[in-house]
């Protein structure tokens, strides 16, 4: 190790991320690098830092051309949280009932430190009592980063199925017939009301269907599709290699003005890009550059996808030819 | 774009792809682990020296995909390097190791977290803040996306003084990032805070 300070050694990094940016860099370079690289391992974090700080400036490469600008994510992130303070909760006698209307989504922290971010569409009742925290979840879904008190379980009930967490990180969305849950951190247990002897352990990283009937599917996504899968809670609908009417369905939970597939040959197209819950309008546009398909925004309360009736409306229409030429989108 | 050759490709590509997502996930809350630093008492000189050490554990890493939270990765190797150094101090009392865990560190919440991730506005507004030549030239670079040689024949000087121009504004922007007040948060927790209580 040198005998160099820490910013030292950062300004001579951001000389190294400089002469990198110069375009002449030659194996010699390359060399000398490795040299002052070897010489003290402080360094090494120091050109990563100085680097990021460089590479932070270049426009974040968009999952296909089909993503939104970055800076409209977080407007829509904001403007989702916004439109929740609109949406009212309720007190009932035994705990506090939150409810989101279509397309809110809110994040509500609860007395004992846990936090609640509650998706679209949800009613959900919270009971902190003294032994036990409890949620209900009457419809919809939500993702919980709970505050750790091995005294008091938390526990979330969707219907028949029941997972308890002590300290960790999860989220529950209630279905027909059962629940979905993914584990972004630690592990929960879950079981069937029904059949509170027979409990599963989920650990961060998986996901699962559990059936009222007790029926478990689970799978071990990657930490990615966990990201992917929850990242309702910032307002964007993250699809990566996804389908078109799996898209659409997500689309649908959030909007009044749904998307109809009217093309049934883009159904099991698949797509990628990041996208602002509350525009099913981008996404259809994206559709729409991405396999040259019509719109029809006539009607305010749907958007229609691949009907060609109302052709003189999209601008530009393309030819079928332009089908993929932008790469943005991947056959199955 | 630099053109590496040899067994540097595949370092130089790896490091590249630390960097963007270092860019992306932690620079933004590097503030966040520096103000968490000062309220357990280190000094800016110790905690420069912490965070670099931990950029360093991060540069080791043959890949990040696997870090799904990479604030709270980040920040549990800070932390656990100051307990190390505490450690070996000696003279410090068992306490202030105990207490360490007190001091609340402000966690960025989902919502930050995906502010954090749009730290291109961020950036953006950064290079407005730097000394006119180097913000021209930073700006030629970044966002005309010129050449270091066509910003040089632009202004007629020499691919050495652009260079130089790029590094002071790479130095310029660390310090920036590590200053970074909380604005990109505040747009959000305004909002948080007005959430009900459960």
């Amino acid at each position: 190790m040198t005998g160099q300070s820490a910013s030292e050694i950062a300004d001579e990094a951001a000389a190294w991320v400089a002469r990198l940016d110069a375009g002449d860099w030659s194996s010699e370079d390359e060399a000398r690098l490795d040299q002052w690289l070897a010489a003290d391992p402080r360094r090494r974090g120091a050109l990563l830092h100085a680097q990021a700080c460089w590479v932070a400036l270049d426009r974040p490469a968009a999952p296909g051309r089909a993503a939104v600008p970055r800076r409209g994510l977080i407007m829509a992130a904001g403007g989702a949280l916004a439109a929740s303070v609109a949406g009212g909760f309720l007190w009932l006698a035994r705990g506090t009932t939150y409810r989101t209307e279509l397309g809110e989504i809110r994040r509500v922290p609860l007395a004992d430190g846990s936090t609640a971010t509650i998706n679209s569409d949800t009613r959900l009742e919270v009971i902190l009592a003294s032994r036990r925290r409890e949620v209900r979840i009457a419809s919809g879904e939500a993702w919980f980063r709970v505050a750790k008190d091995p005294a008091r379980p938390f526990v979330v009930e969707a219907g028949q199925v029941v997972v308890q967490a002590v300290g960790t990180a999860f989220s529950v969305r209630r279905r027909d017939g059962g629940a979905d849950i993914v584990v972004t951190e630690g592990v929960v247990q879950v079981w069937a009301a029904q059949a509170d002897g027979y409990r599963t352990s989920l650990v961060a990283g998986q996901s699962a269907f559990f059936g009222d009937n007790a029926a478990v599917r689970i799978s071990d996504a990657s930490p990615s599709a966990v990201d992917r899968a929850l990242a309702w809670r910032s307002g964007a609908i993250d699809l990566s290699g996804q389908t078109v009417a799996h898209a659409v369905d997500d689309f649908n939970r959030y909007n009044r003005r749904k998307l109809v597939l009217a093309d049934p040959r883009l159904a099991g197209e698949q797509i990628d890009g990041i996208f602002r819950t509350d525009d099913p309008e981008g996404f259809a546009k994206a559709l729409h550059d991405s396999f040259g398909v019509a719109l029809d925004t006539s009607d305010a309360d749907a958007i229609r996808i691949g009907h060609a009736k109302n052709i003189s409306d999209v601008e530009g229409s393309s030819s079928p030819t332009s089908l993929h030429q932008h790469g943005k989108a991947t056959r199955p | 774009m630099a053109s590496e050759t040899g067994g540097g490709t595949i370092d130089a590509a790896r490091r590249r792809r630390t960097a963007v997502w270092v860019a992306r996930e932690i620079l933004p809350h590097e503030h966040r682990v520096r103000a968490w630093l000062r309220r357990s008492g280190t000094t800016a000189d110790d905690a420069d020296e912490l965070i670099q050490e931990a950029y360093c554990r991060l540069a080791m890493l043959e890949d990040v995909d696997h870090i799904d939270s990479p604030y709270a990765y980040f920040f549990s190797i800070v932390r656990n390097l100051l307990v190390r150094r505490l450690k070996r101090q000696r003279i410090v009392p068992l306490e202030t190791i105990a207490e360490i865990d007190a001091y609340h560190d402000d966690r960025p919440s989902p919502e930050q977290l995906a502010a954090g991730r749009l730290a291109y506005g961020k950036a953006l507004d950064l290079i407005a803040l730097l000394p006119e030549r180097c913000r021209r030239i930073v700006q030629l670079r970044k966002i005309e996306g010129w050449s270091q040689r066509q910003i040089a024949e632009h202004l007629g000087t020499t691919e050495k003084a652009v260079e130089k121009q790029v590094w002071l504004g790479v130095r310029f922007l660390r310090q920036a990032w590590s200053r970074a007040e909380q604005d990109a948060d505040d747009l959000m927790s305004g909002i948080e805070q007005r959430g009900g209580r459960g």
